[in-house]
């Protein structure tokens, strides 16, 4: 399946460039912002250059996994507009996975490369040992589980209301708020990006792990929201489909 | 005349028909607002000047964002291209209508309807952040903003128009132009995300030089009054010389596009 999704793509390679163009120049942008605005200001919520920086790779590096894994997410709602999920509830494979990771986007997955070398680069400035690199890297794969969850959120709720796009988009733009340190938010934006969405467990615990602020409490936490908010969601889509009315075919 | 007057309660109609989709995009605005606003309330949190803004003209940036924006860079016209691909251009080709006048007069209207909403939306912000406002009561400011306004919107629906008539050549690659033009290079150039005189100098110099700026950067820089008079003068003479190169520019790639549409998928 993933791999017939990136031949489709694979055969416009002149849309694969201007993507692919698209999203370096967005990344150069924002690093030419953040590193005028912290030449100009010393620091940004007590954030120096290289960490701002590396607080937005990790925003980058989740954001842009989670859309090369679950791009299918996005198409999901004609299929269940359409009646097109039947058939993808009777082939022999779980409906979830096939629904959510079937269609791997080829254009993150060429981005993933250039981001994982400028994480590994300017994680080097925070001087990390072993310990930080292997919780960092466990934290990063939490926060994939946390963004999977709210993904089969998004599906289920989409199965129930037929309105997937825009409950997406609104996920996206809430996780958007992580492209920089948490603590730019006043006190009660801040809860809510701490409790309701998980912001703080999925970019700013492991972006400071990697800083050597270590806090085994916050980090044991973070993995048991994970795991709870994962478990939670596919429960969720359990009783969607139970819901699944199947009205469109 | 009367038929372009007509387009506007189509367009009404039709933004009211998608309800969700239209409610969506104007609560998705809020949480970008929210980012800027708390990026530079944090900047500034300690009264002092950056880049030559204090607080209070640097929140009126970010609130000044988020009408300007809805008046510039709300825009259907990116459905240019799709219409191309699709073959639908055909349709509009038999009438007795302008495309180029149509999609301007609906975007108006779509203009027109976001704003209102803007307006709500910035009074709860407001209410909500409680922000320190700069009123601007300069009448020369005053009507340099609103001429900029007029080039910004003008300027911005030319690139979009262009941008949409790549499917004449090239109809997998319309969705990529667009996202390179107009999500990535016009989001950041045009000042949308943070005020242009961040940037050294030199640059700010190179880019003054592009259509970018004068969509929403200077229209607010001259709200803000920290635009005299000769820099109002001087960007309107900029932006309205880009004006005329995209027009000629359009009407060029126009032609030639015309002469080569297949009507393809129709």
């Amino acid at each position: 399946m993933t791999k017939n999704s990136f031949l489709s793509v694979l055969s416009q390679k002149k849309v694969l460039a201007l993507f692919f163009v698209g999203k370096i120049v967005r990344f150069l942008f924002f690093y030419l912002f953040i590193y005028y605005l912290i030449r100009e200001t010393g620091s940004l919520a007590g954030y120096n250059f290289h960490q701002t920086i590396f607080i937005f790779l990790t925003f980058n590096l989740v954001d842009i996994l989670a859309q090369f894994l679950f791009r299918d997410v996005y198409r999901f709602r004609p299929k269940i507009i359409s009646g097109e999920f039947d058939l993808t509830l009777l082939k022999p494979q779980s409906a979830l996975f096939r629904s959510m990771m079937s269609g791997a986007d080829v254009i993150d997955f060429v981005t993933l490369p250039f981001i994982f070398s400028l994480t590994i680069y300017f994680a080097l400035f925070l001087d990390p040992g072993v310990l930080e690199v292997v919780l960092y890297t466990a934290l990063v794969i939490n926060s994939l589980l946390i963004s999977s969850a709210f993904h089969i959120l998004v599906m289920a709720l989409g199965i129930i209301t037929l309105e997937v796009d825009y409950l997406i988009w609104i996920y996206r733009d809430v996780l958007n708020l992580g492209r920089f340190p948490i603590e730019i938010f006043g006190r009660n934006m801040r809860t809510f990006l701490t409790y309701l969405v998980p912001l703080f467990t999925m970019i700013t615990v492991p972006s400071r792990v990697m800083m050597g602020a270590i806090d085994f409490g916050v980090v044991a936490v973070s993995f048991l929201v994970g795991v709870i908010l994962f478990f939670l969601s596919l429960r969720f889509w359990r009783v969607a489909l139970r819901h699944y009315t199947s009205a469109s075919s | 005349m009367h038929k372009y007057f007509k387009l506007y309660s189509v367009a009404f109609r039709q933004e009211f028909a998608y309800r969700a989709n239209f409610l969506t995009s104007r609560f998705r605005n809020l949480f970008q607002i929210f980012l800027v606003f708390y990026l530079w309330s944090s900047v500034f949190s300690q009264e002092q000047d950056f880049f030559g803004y204090d607080r209070a003209r640097i929140l009126t940036y970010v609130f000044g964002i988020l009408i300007v924006r809805t008046l510039v860079l709300t825009t259907r016209a990116t459905e240019v291209a799709g219409e191309i691909a699709r073959g639908d251009l055909t349709n509009y080709l038999v009438k007795p209508i302008n495309y180029f006048y149509y999609w301007f007069n609906r975007d108006i209207a779509v203009k027109f309807l976001h704003l209102i909403f803007s307006f709500f939306e910035f009074l709860i912000l407001f209410y909500i952040l409680r922000p320190p406002f700069f009123i601007q009561t300069d009448p020369v400011a005053i009507i340099g903003f609103l001429l900029s306004l007029i080039i910004g919107i003008v300027l911005f629906y030319m690139i979009v128009f262009i941008a949409g008539l790549v499917p004449f050549w090239a109809p997998e690659a319309s969705w990529g132009v667009q996202f390179v033009l107009i999500f990535v290079v016009t989001e950041f150039l045009s000042g949308a995300l943070f005020p242009l005189d961040i940037f050294p100098r030199q640059i700010m110099d190179i880019l003054s030089f592009t259509p970018f700026p004068y969509l929403l950067f200077y229209p607010i820089k001259i709200y803000l009054g920290q635009i005299g008079l000769f820099g109002i003068l001087k960007g309107a003479l900029v932006g309205f010389l880009w004006i005329l190169i995209l027009n000629f520019f359009m009407k060029k790639v126009w032609a030639a596009g015309i002469r080569v549409y297949r009507a393809e998928g129709r």
